[in-house]
């Protein structure tokens, strides 16, 4: 923004420093001392003291950086250095809850020191210890009217201590408010950091909890260490670790950056089990989850990071555009308007912006789309200052406080109102100069004869702002007279002077033809700069004077547009989930119970409260059951995938091999279109899994098709726990050269060791707990998940496809005495079929995937009948977000390799069901089952027949005529969403061309 | 001649005898100790052409040009249909085959299919599909069909006969053939080596590209859309010239590239062009008419957008997506399965093909079904993958309908091909009985064989 690079430009220290008392500071002063008496009064001005509280005509008295007093009318004391700001207003100090000061560079070779095994992990950072002199930074955020911030380190995962510093330009030891107040998290690694681990969205958070559970157990083992008398060897040293102590005691915050609303459901959770004093960088997404939010107290700091518009210059980038991009756009600058009705408070922070400078220009827009000026000022004053344990000396204008001050040339928050300076403790920056001149107006110019150069220049706009266009009458140049619109025009401040730019073009030059002079008056004389070279001068006269603001209102610049709250926020969310009816009856349909009563023709299904109470021909309903007439429908129950990877925000963690610690139920993403797309195809559960490329991977997580809940909701309650294992060609080629396993061979080794390993895993702590002797052991999330794999509590999902590779996983279990739950894929499971059957191993296989790689070669369609004759539990998968919604015709295309009708449907419903161990609450029709059904068209088998209605828990995610009603709503949307960002692309062009007559 | 015995064990077509075998293996083994399967009968076998007079009486012939004909008899000599019809007179010696209760249809046409000329995804070495370069208009696709591929089988047993095996890659990807799915060689299989030229539309934005796979080094200036649809004007000019000059008597050096281009400059066969952005479709339409070409679109995604032009300049689709994920967010779940009934509303001619190339060509009849479950008329989708992909392709005189004087390539079926509730249970191409066997029953065949060693063990 141009107006940062002025206020840049201008910044300087106006008066004389206030140096430290000479008794109290350790540095000898070298030379001649300098000693301002820092003693001011500033006068006349209105002073906004704290948010909905002004003075006018105040006089506000500053000694030795704090204010003295501040009274209406005063005359300013004998002594004091009076500053006149008549006209002015002075508002506190602004306070960013979360400044990046940029400080925290990687030193080159990284870290060194006992600080921990992985360099994402950097908690012993102390931005107070590293406070370095970071001129730009601080100036930048100081032109913005902020005077204190909280440095927040910015690098790796665990990133270090935050601390309270005043943004004055005193020395290092001199800015120091609160040192160290509370550790700052983030979920990206810094690639400049290195290491392989964690990589993904699920290896991150498995190490926040692994590196708590390590913080806690660090000062246990050092505990035990010091009390046995150092009877034994010391424990590990790590400066993170014991850096982490007063946080997971609840002593030191932390603070959580998070970059979306799921980010911050996820810190949350994350904070809560783990008993975390949380603060919350937002998102900038927060009006998303404002019913989450109302129910929290904890700091947050709200960004003002406002996405560009979506293109929609052609007809096609207008069809590419998605509604959810369109209404953040038009959304996300009534975020924090949409806290504040809520009730909910927050701090506004600068952090986010692709330029500090956006700040006051966003702030400003944020008040007109909706946030009250008070609460703007409070968001970035009283608010961040209690939040950071600052409120007794920082955010208002009271006798007492520090002396950090605003002055506004108009109200900041309503008005494109330059800041004229910044008080920091007593000292006083210039942030920008008034302009010396109006040259607002018509003016007509006139060159010397030579050039024969005749114009009309008019100048309108703000003084801050100015804009224009100059007429140019018909000359030796341009036989017509022509129009063109001022490039820019400038008043240079300090000294009055005029510079006005305009294309060349017309009047035959490739360049900027450029006016410049002095204006005295009603008077300009200058020359011209000719991208010729040539200098002619010229002389003009004010013939009109221009009526109107010196400061220009902000108003908003986008159409009222009702956009109603849906979840997800995106086409065909929803405003509210589907209501539960006490009773819902489905009559005279084809049912196909897919269990004992088999399929029944013109049967009824009662639902109550979510449950099937009774299936059967000529039930009762209870008064006011919600009918639906099934006459030539089918009805099953909900369609079950044991296999997809949409809806979460990672589907891999290959930073380590063996990863079973991390959990895809910790990354689940509700901003998932296709969760809507699959209820269309008569989805209702689903595994989400982690990806393939480790021996063992990650916790997978079962999810219902709770289509407008938040991730959390989405689980089901209760479901199984199983664990991604991946044999055969995935693992072998992952990740990078020289990691092991390269062969099978080495894939059935890497996971007996680590079944090994958990063996003496255990026995340690056994023996630690029978006897307490030596170093406490710690809690190794990644060990306790394979001894849970052991225990047979996390159920193994394996990828894989030769029947070798399935043989030798089987045969591995019964080693360490367990049995594995299924295998997925299994291409060639049909090869050990009998065996299969004879271990009790599921298999959840593809209808008719195959030969897309070297292992899937030998595929053939009757791999699910070969496993159904010899009696293994069978069912489909997708792997796959567009076929997850349509396993109907998954199942139908097994008709023609001989499988009964309800032997087809049974392996996307209870088998896959049985796969996943969830056929106690899903799979079939049965007294007792959740409600999750599908009314159909016709056959569910057939290619011809479409879901019309998806029901989950009792409820009705999925209709064709609610699914018309929010295309509708899409398409209405989307209309207006688009012109508004054409209007707006409008007004941006016209304020661009006012914006850049500013210097 | 087989006997009806070897039929059922060497062919199992569909749901052969499956729910009697079914039951049996669940319970006692004794009825399957006796299943024979001798090796021979476990690969697909080619079959001679045909040498007898053959009829198929009683079927509901599905003709897709003359409508349908209940209780109809077809009867085909020398691979050609002699006579189709409900009161048809059968000639004396014709082996007469009573097809009662079943439905007969054209054979499946796969108007863009790898079929034979890519085997296996990930393996590199078993695919030919991508030749390198940008102009390679003279690779025609017959010469690398595999006549032993698995897929070849795998794609007959759902019903596809004929493929347009196409080659991809670069700017001009070279020739599709249109391939009979029968025979000893791609010799015995080629209808046509050159059946259309494939055009791969540029790109509007292209991206800054890896060369080398990870760790390659990137082409960070890649051609702009203008400049790729420059050069392939300049090429086509370029091969215009070149024939003009030899059809002018002039001397010039011969250059393969530009001689096989000369049946699509003179409209003799089509130039398919793949393009999926209204932007791509109408800038094709817009060159090919310049050009003077029989344009086809392959892709289509966005056809719908551009569907008035395409209707005005006669110009037909081949889908390639009918069952894939919508393009965009904010589009209905069923966008790609509507397509099809959407194009037919808006009168643009069009035909579906298998969307995944050569892998999955036997998905082709379900490419069609799920348009029926969106819309479509079902015979429309019949002729979706019959006569017009015949007729898109030049092929309409010898397949995609039941019409005398056609080629007897044609399904034998318990009902509609495009609906996975009906079998197909025999196929003939060019009047040969086809053995139906393929690699993925064979594994059947072969790993119940060891289900019923092991329940022999058992008990």
């Amino acid at each position: 923004m141009k107006a940062t690079i002025s206020a840049l430009s201008l910044s300087l220290l106006l008066a004389a420093g206030l140096g430290a008392q000479q008794a109290t500071r350790t540095q000898p002063v070298e030379g001649i001392r300098d000693n301002g008496t820092g003693y001011h009064a500033l006068v006349g001005a209105r002073a906004v003291t704290s948010p909905g509280q002004a003075i006018d005509d105040a006089t506000i008295v500053i000694r030795n950086g704090l204010i003295q007093s501040v009274q209406r009318g005063a005359s300013p004391p004998a002594g004091a250095r009076v500053w006149d700001l008549t006209g002015l207003t002075v508002y506190p100090g602004f306070v960013d809850a979360h400044a990046d000061l940029g400080m925290d560079d990687v030193p080159e070779g990284g870290d060194v020191g006992p600080t921990h095994w992985n360099p994402q992990v950097r908690a012993w950072f102390s931005t107070t210890a590293n406070l370095r002199d970071d001129q730009d930074r601080r100036r930048a955020l100081r032109s913005q009217g902020f005077g204190t911030a909280l440095v927040v380190p910015k690098q790796g995962i665990f990133r270090g201590t935050a601390s309270v510093v005043n943004l004055g330009d005193a020395g290092v030891r001199d800015r120091v408010l609160r040192p160290d107040v509370a550790q700052s998290l983030g979920f990206q690694r810094s690639f400049e950091l290195g290491g392989r681990y964690p990589n993904s969205s699920m290896g991150t958070i498995a190490l926040i909890k692994q590196t708590f559970m390590d913080a806690e157990w660090y000062k246990r083992a050092w505990g035990a260490y010091e009390s046995s008398g150092r009877s034994f060897l010391p424990p590990e040293t790590s400066a993170a670790l014991g850096a982490l102590e007063a946080s997971v005691e609840g002593r030191q915050p932390v603070i959580f950056e998070t970059r979306s609303e799921e980010e911050y459901l996820r810190s949350q959770a994350l904070a809560a089990k783990f008993g975390l004093t949380a603060w919350y960088r937002g998102s900038g997404e927060e009006y998303r989850i404002i019913d989450v939010l109302r129910e929290s107290s904890d700091p947050l700091f709200v960004p003002l990071s406002f996405p560009d518009a979506p293109d929609v210059d052609d007809p096609e980038a207008a069809l590419n555009a998605s509604l959810a991009d369109l209404r953040h756009w038009y959304l996300a600058p009534t975020n924090p308007g949409q806290l504040a009705d809520a009730g909910i408070e927050f701090a506004i922070t600068s952090d986010g912006l692709t330029s500090v400078g956006d700040f006051l220009p966003n702030l400003r827009t944020a008040v007109a789309r909706g946030l009250a000026p008070d609460a703007a000022l409070a968001a970035i004053t009283t608010t961040p200052a209690r939040y950071l344990g600052i409120d007794r000396t920082h955010g208002t204008i009271e006798a007492g406080k520090v002396a950090n001050l605003v002055v506004a040339q108009g109200d900041l928050f309503t008005q494109d109102a330059d800041i004229r300076d910044v008080w920091v403790q007593g000292v006083v920056y210039g942030v920008t100069r008034p302009a010396q001149i109006d040259p607002r107006g018509t003016w007509v110019v006139q060159s010397d004869e030579q050039w024969g150069f005749r114009a009309q220049l008019v100048l309108e706009g703000t003084l801050n702002r100015l804009a224009g266009w100059i007429d140019i009458a018909p000359g030796p140049n341009n036989a017509q007279g022509v129009r063109v619109d001022l490039e820019s025009a400038t008043v240079v401040t300090e000294t009055g002077r005029l510079e006005v730019r305009f294309d060349g073009e017309e009047l035959g030059y490739e360049g900027m033809a450029l006016l410049a002079g002095a204006v005295t008056g009603d008077d300009f004389y200058g020359w011209t700069s000719l991208p010729n070279g040539a200098n002619p001068s010229f002389r003009g006269s004010r013939t009109a004077p221009f009526e109107g603001d010196e400061v220009g209102t902000v108003a908003a610049d986008v159409p009222e547009i009702d956009l109603p709250f849906i979840r997800p926020a995106m086409a065909f969310g929803v405003r509210a989930l589907p209501r539960q009816p006490d009773a819902v009856i489905v009559r005279n349909a084809t049912v196909w119970t897919q269990g004992a009563q088999g399929r029944l023709e013109n049967a009824d299904v009662l639902i109550r409260r979510g449950r099937i109470a009774e299936v059967g021909t000529g039930l009762d309903a209870p008064r006011g059951a919600v009918e639906i007439d099934g006459t030539g429908k089918h009805v099953t129950p909900g369609l079950i995938d044991p296999h997809i990877h949409s809806g979460v925000s990672d589907v891999n963690e290959t930073g380590a091999t063996i990863v079973p610690e991390v959990y895809m139920g910790d990354v689940i993403t509700h901003n998932n279109v296709w969760m809507y797309r699959q209820l269309a195809g008569g989805l209702t559960t689903a595994m989400i899994k982690h990806g393939s490329a480790n021996p063992i991977g990650g916790e997978n997580v079962i999810v219902k098709m709770r289509w407008g809940s938040l991730p959390e909701q989405l689980k089901l309650e209760g479901g199984s726990r199983t664990v991604k294992f991946a044999l055969g060609e995935n693992p072998k080629r992952c990740c990078y050269e020289g990691r092991y396993p390269d062969t099978r061979m080495g894939t059935q080794e890497i996971i007996r060791d680590h079944f090994l390993a958990a063996r003496d895993y255990e026995r340690e702590w056994q023996e630690w707990e029978a006897t307490g002797e030596g170093l406490p052991p710690r809690r190794d999330l990644r060990m306790e998940a394979i001894l849970d794999i052991l225990n047979q509590e996390l159920l193994i999902s394996s990828h894989g496809y030769r029947a070798d590779e399935f043989l030798a996983l089987i045969r591995l279990a019964e080693e360490f005495g367990f049995k594995v739950q299924t295998l997925q894929h299994a291409v060639e499971a049909y090869k050990i079929a009998p065996e299969l059957a004879a271990s009790g191993v599921a298999a959840a296989v593809w209808s008719d995937w195959g030969a897309f790689k070297m292992e899937a070669y030998d595929a053939t369609k009757y791999n699910a009948r070969i496993l159904m004759e010899a009696g293994v539990t069978v069912s489909l998968h997708s792997d796959n977000q567009q076929i997850a919604s349509r396993m109907n015709w998954e199942a139908g295309k097994l008709l023609r390799t001989g499988l009964t009708e309800e032997q087809a449907l049974t392996t996307v419903t209870l088998n896959a069901a049985k796969v996943l161990a969830i056929d106690d609450r899903v799979g079939s029709l049965e007294a007792g089952k959740d409600a999750d059904f599908v009314v159909w068209n016709g056959d569910p088998l057939s290619q011809f027949t479409r879901a019309e209605q998806t029901w989950v828990d009792g409820r009705r995610y999925f209709s064709l005529e609610e699914d018309a009603a929010l295309r509708e709503q899409v398409e209405n949307e989307r209309r207006q969403l688009i012109q508004a960002v054409l209007a707006a692309s409008g007004n941006d062009r016209r304020a661009r061309t006012a914006a850049s007559g500013r210097n | 001649m087989r006997t009806n015995q070897d039929r059922v064990m060497t062919r199992p077509t569909g749901r052969f005898a499956a729910l009697a075998r079914h039951a049996a293996v669940l319970g006692a083994c004794a009825a399957l100790a006796c299943l024979p399967l001798p090796a021979s009968a476990q690969v697909r076998m080619t079959v001679p052409p045909q040498s007898e007079r053959i009829a198929l009486r009683g079927a509901t012939i599905h003709t897709v040009t003359n409508g349908v004909i209940e209780n109809g008899t077809i009867v085909f000599n020398n691979g050609v249909i002699t006579a189709i019809g409900a009161d048809v007179e059968i000639p004396a010696g014709t082996r007469v085959v009573d097809v009662s209760g079943k439905h007969i249809y054209p054979g499946l046409i796969d108007a863009y299919s790898t079929v034979g000329i890519a085997e296996i995804g990930a393996v590199d070495m078993s695919n030919d599909v991508n030749e390198v370069g940008d102009f390679n208009p003279n690779v025609h696709a017959d010469v690398a069909v595999n006549a032993e591929s698995r897929h070849i089988g795998t794609s007959r047993s759902q019903g596809v006969l004929t493929t347009l095996t196409t080659p991809g890659g670069g700017l001009i990807s070279g020739m599709s053939s249109a391939m009979a799915l029968e025979g000893w060689s791609w010799e015995e299989m080629t209808m046509e080596s050159a059946a259309a030229l494939n055009v791969n539309w540029p790109n509007p934005n292209p991206r800054a590209r890896r060369f080398g796979g990870f760790g390659g080094q990137d082409d960070a200036n890649p051609p702009t859309y203008e400049e790729r649809v420059q050069q392939l004007k300049n090429y086509f000019a370029e091969a215009r010239a070149y024939r003009d000059a030899v059809a002018a008597g002039e001397r010039v050096r011969s250059d393969a590239r530009y001689m096989s281009m000369i049946p699509a400059l003179n409209r003799e066969i089509p130039v398919v062009v793949s393009a999926d952005g209204a932007a791509q479709i109408n800038d094709a339409i817009t060159w090919a008419k310049e050009e003077n070409l029989r344009l086809v679109i392959r892709g289509g995604d966005d056809a719908i957008h551009v569907a008035d032009r395409l209707v005005a300049e006669d110009v037909p689709v081949i889908l390639t997506s009918t069952m894939d994920a919508p393009g965009r967010d904010d589009e209905g779940y069923d966008e790609a399965y509507r397509r099809a009934a959407k194009l037919y509303e808006a009168g643009v001619k069009f035909a579906i093909s298998g969307g995944a190339g050569s892998l999955y060509t036997d998905r082709l009849p379900y490419e069609a079904g799920v348009a029926v479950a969106f819309g479509l008329p079902e015979e429309e989708a019949i002729k979706a993958v019959t006569i017009n992909a015949a007729e898109l392709m030049g092929l309409e005189d010898r397949i995609g309908s039941l019409e005398t004087g056609k080629q007897a390539t044609l399904l034998i079926t318990t009902g509609t091909p495009i609906n996975m509730t009906s079998d197909i249970e025999q196929a003939y191409i060019q009047g040969r009985e086809l053995d139906m066997n393929d690699i993925q029953k064979h594994f059947f065949m072969k790993y119940m064989e060891k289900l019923h060693q092991r329940m022999r063990i058992i008990s």
